[in-house]
């Protein structure tokens, strides 16, 4: 495999998640100083903003299921400001990417406080997720609810 | 009696103060006419100024952070809210309430 590859799989990621955005008629940009988010994520009419952090891995196949690895710095995700990050994961399995699960921080966050997802790790969140045919999931909870979870940007066609 | 956890976030230009999605989720399933807020965000000149007149800032927040109507049904099923700095995890204000 290439070099480095990861980055290019990250920006290809970053861009196929731009694509989705577009798609559904919010605007994207990517910050000139990279200080955390990856994408900002706008409704051109009225200026609401979102920032969005999108994390890829590649797959571990396992027995009738495969899982993917992220990391997410800690400190990112208890500075709650307040226009929260979407965070947006998404593997690479089979030269095709998985339907991307989209959280947003607080509710990240919530899991973490209540439900202990993943492991902390030196200042990260490790979290794997598991997929298998109808779930996903990560240290035992049923993170379906939300995968391709668009609620907080909704489709505008005018 | 259950203690209320309010996170604060200290940012640049000011206060982020938020609830958790499962705080929402259990005071809507205290008050189904409530309207909890993910977060309310103050500037610290807006926090001085406020402070310089009326008094702790906190104990106007977390009735609109909550966005229960009737503070004495609050009151019966919370007995205290604190307000967690989200970095250290430190309480930087207690509130007791009292029934």
């Amino acid at each position: 495999m290439k070099k480095n590859y990861h980055l290019y799989l990250g920006k290809a990621e970053h861009l196929t998640v731009m694509s989705e955005f577009l798609t559904r008629g919010w605007n994207v940009a990517i910050p000139e100083v990279d200080i955390g988010d990856d994408i900002f994520v706008v409704q051109d009419d009225n200026g609401t903003l979102r920032r969005v952090q999108v994390k890829t891995s590649t797959s571990t196949a396992r027995h009738n299921s495969f899982s993917g690895q992220f990391n997410v710095p800690l400190t990112q995700l208890k500075n709650m400001a307040n226009i929260p990050v979407h965070y947006v994961f998404v593997v690479r399995h089979n030269d095709q990417w998985t339907p991307p699960v989209v959280i947003r921080q607080d509710y990240l966050l919530d899991h973490l406080y209540n439900d202990n997802i993943g492991s902390e790790h030196d200042g990260n969140l490790n979290l794997y997720f598991s997929y298998s045919t109808d779930k996903v999931e990560c240290s035992g909870l049923d993170l379906t609810k939300y995968v391709s979870d668009f609620t907080d940007f909704p489709l505008i066609e005018e | 009696m259950e203690a209320i956890r309010i996170s604060v976030n200290k940012q640049m230009d000011g206060y982020t103060f938020s609830i958790a999605p499962s705080i929402r989720q259990l005071i809507k399933s205290w008050f189904p006419n409530s309207y909890p807020a993910n977060n309310i965000f103050v500037a610290y000149d807006t926090k001085s100024d406020f402070e310089h007149y009326y008094g702790k800032l906190e104990s106007y927040i977390y009735p609109a952070l909550l966005g229960v109507d009737n503070q004495s049904d609050l009151n019966k099923k919370v007995d205290e809210i604190q307000f967690i700095d989200t970095q250290t995890g430190k309480v930087l204000h207690s509130h007791k309430v009292t029934a």
